[in-house]
């Protein structure tokens, strides 16, 4: 079932770019210019997720996030053209699930839209594909050519950090936070281990990985398209 | 505040000071004279009521009645202390009088009246008022005290001057703050307001641009101008970006959140943002660090991680179509040196030729101006080196276990 989201945003412009990208992805997207029109909306369409600008012609996001969620506790991510601490901080200390400076560019929004789907519904793809293998996030297992590999809760939380990270870098130090939750000294020899034992068991050939990247002095990233 | 302002307010304090000693000085002299000229002053022109007291061979014969007002008194007393002469003279005012009382009296009061007297051939002649009309006060001062008054008195000048002038100083101190801080806040409603408009238009065409450059039916030429257009809209984001903070930083608006930051931490988190951003294709970035931890610093970490960003950004400015970039740290004593290399023949040694001007310099632009008061802000210093390979490091204090 594709999730439901409502972009408010007075800007029209805004509204049809937020409706494309997010339509490319798969989602339903109602939009709302104003904090009636918004809550007429809210109460219609019963989103799933809600975009929110801070500043509306009718009042301010900041309010309508207080209204909202009496109505309904749904996911809320604010979409500001303010970027001070105070309006971040204000946003994220009222419970918001995130806040995005505007401008943005369409992976980011994607990314983050995704990643708080997926922590407020624990839902999404049941299975992932990279290259030949097939990951399924259920079981725990990875699938090349018809064989099943049970993966360790370490090598999960890696190959899950770094799926959810949508082909960008991660560092090593965010690796070592996601598996230890904590810095990564002492870490980083233990983490190498984790990664060849990953790659033994998604790539095709670990010592030339097409997948978990290496990138030197930084860390790790994953090629979801590599050319087969 | 600037130095022609400062010199103003001290010239103003000044000419404001002197005024007042001026005026003090005016009073004072004008209270005395009014009140001498209006003849009610105690001082009774004893030398003229002496002239007008003659001795005939009938007795004493007085004129100068006219001299005196009808509250006062006289007497005449001769060389053996007895009165041979009065007019008006209180009853309980004694005739008779030793050299001891005589002593006492010339200086201070005879039995609560205030007296004056003068000396004359014939004895001591004594003007006297009412009992509590005048408050008499003795002085004596030792001569070469005296002759030190001019420099007491530039002393006592110069004292009062000084009050005068920190008293002043703190009321224009805080006239101009007020003054300031309007401006300030003036200044920054303004690029806010400017940046806020600016914001929600760029996420438009820059959403747009990465969706055509995204675009696989696409002919490549296409999706390269799509992607020109994405890069150069996220170079006037940063550019709005930094304009808000430099302000927020100039005008003292931005609070930091200090915390303990390991900065090889910082570095790597900062490249891969960087890396991930898609501003830096042909830009090969490595990172340089020592086998040893670096201590760890008190630092902003959002602040830090946008200065690292810019000198990032500017290697990826002023050398396209691409450079290798190199990024490190070091320890220097106490100190934590951030640095970032990019040009051509970034290996070679370089040559610090100048450090950035006090105010970042306006021609480095907004990017390295923010870079600096960052540095500043966190204690710390932002040094930049031109040479074949653009150079810059940022010294920054390491934390301190107390």
């Amino acid at each position: 079932m594709a999730y439901r989201i409502l972009a408010v945003d007075d800007e029209v412009a805004l509204q049809n770019m937020i409706r494309e990208i997010l339509a490319a992805d798969g989602y339903t997207v109602e939009v709302a210019g104003s904090c009636a029109e918004a809550l007429t909306r809210f109460r219609a369409a019963s989103p799933d997720a809600v975009l929110l600008d801070v500043m509306l012609p009718d009042g301010d996001g900041f309010s309508l996030f207080g209204q909202l969620r009496r109505e309904r506790d749904v996911p809320v991510l604010f979409l500001s053209a303010r970027d001070e601490d105070e309006a971040r901080l204000r946003g994220l200390g009222l419970g918001a699930d995130d806040y995005i400076t505007k401008p943005f560019l369409p992976q980011e929004l994607r990314l983050r839209l995704r990643a708080v789907l997926r922590r407020v519904y624990r839902r999404g793809s049941e299975t992932a594909r990279l290259g030949e293998t097939e990951i399924l996030w259920g079981r725990g297992t990875v699938r090349r050519d018809g064989a099943e590999t049970a993966l360790t809760a370490k090598e999960f939380a890696l190959l899950k950090k770094l799926w959810d990270s949508g082909g960008n870098i991660v560092t090593i130090d965010a690796l070592c936070q996601a598996l230890w939750d904590g810095p990564m000294v002492g870490y980083e020899n233990t983490l190498m281990v984790h990664i060849r034992r990953l790659r033994e068991k998604i790539e095709a050939d670990p010592s030339h990985p097409r997948h978990l990247l290496t990138v030197r002095g930084l860390g790790y990233r994953l090629e979801r398209e590599a050319e087969g | 505040m600037k130095l022609r302002s400062w010199v103003k307010a001290a010239g103003l304090v000044a000419v404001s000071a002197l005024l007042i000693v001026a005026i003090l000085i005016i009073g004072l002299l004008s209270f005395v004279f009014y009140n001498a000229e209006q003849g009610r002053d105690w001082s009774v022109p004893t030398q003229q009521v002496s002239d007008s007291l003659t001795r005939t061979a009938d007795g004493y014969v007085f004129t100068g009645e006219a001299l005196l007002r009808p509250e006062n008194w006289a007497m005449l007393i001769d060389e053996n202390g007895q009165m041979v002469w009065s007019w008006h003279k209180p009853d309980d005012v004694p005739e008779k009088y030793t050299l001891t009382e005589v002593a006492a009296f010339t200086r201070w009061y005879l039995g609560d009246y205030p007296v004056q007297c003068r000396v004359r051939e014939d004895g001591l002649l004594v003007v006297g008022d009412q009992k509590g009309s005048i408050w008499k006060h003795d002085m004596a001062m030792r001569t070469e005290s005296l002759l030190q008054l001019p420099v007491w008195a530039a002393g006592w000048f110069l004292m009062a001057l000084g009050c005068v002038l920190a008293l002043a100083y703190r009321v224009t101190r805080g006239w101009f703050r007020q003054a300031q801080q309007v401006r300030d806040e003036a200044r920054t409603g303004w690029i806010n307001g400017v940046s806020h408009d600016i914001r929600t238009p760029l996420s438009v065409v820059m959403g747009y641009a990465a969706q055509i450059e995204e675009d696989k039916a696409l002919p490549p030429d296409r999706r390269r101008q799509a992607g020109a257009i994405r890069v150069q809209s996220q170079v006037i984001r940063d550019l709005v970006n930094d304009l808000n903070l430099t302000m927020r930083l100039d005008c003292e608006m931005q609070a930091l959140r200090k915390e303990r930051i390991q900065p090889a931490e910082l570095l790597r988190r900062t490249v891969a943002d960087f890396l991930n951003g898609g501003l830096a294709e042909g830009f090969p970035v490595e990172v340089v660090l020592p086998p040893e931890p670096l201590p760890e610093i008190a630092a902003d970490g959002f602040l830090l991680r946008r200065a690292v960003n810019n000198l990032l950004t500017n290697c990826v400015r002023h050398n396209a179509p691409g450079c290798a970039i190199r990024i490190g740290g070091r320890k220097e004593g106490d100190q934590v040196v951030l640095w970032v290399e990019g040009g051509q023949g970034s290996l070679r040694q370089t040559v610090p030729v100048r450090q950035l001007e006090e105010d970042g310099g306006a021609a480095h632009g907004t990017g390295l101006k923010l870079v600096a008061q960052i540095a500043a802000a966190h204690g710390g210093q932002a040094r930049f080196f031109t040479g074949t390979a653009y150079r810059c490091e940022l010294w920054l204090p390491a934390w301190m276990q107390r």
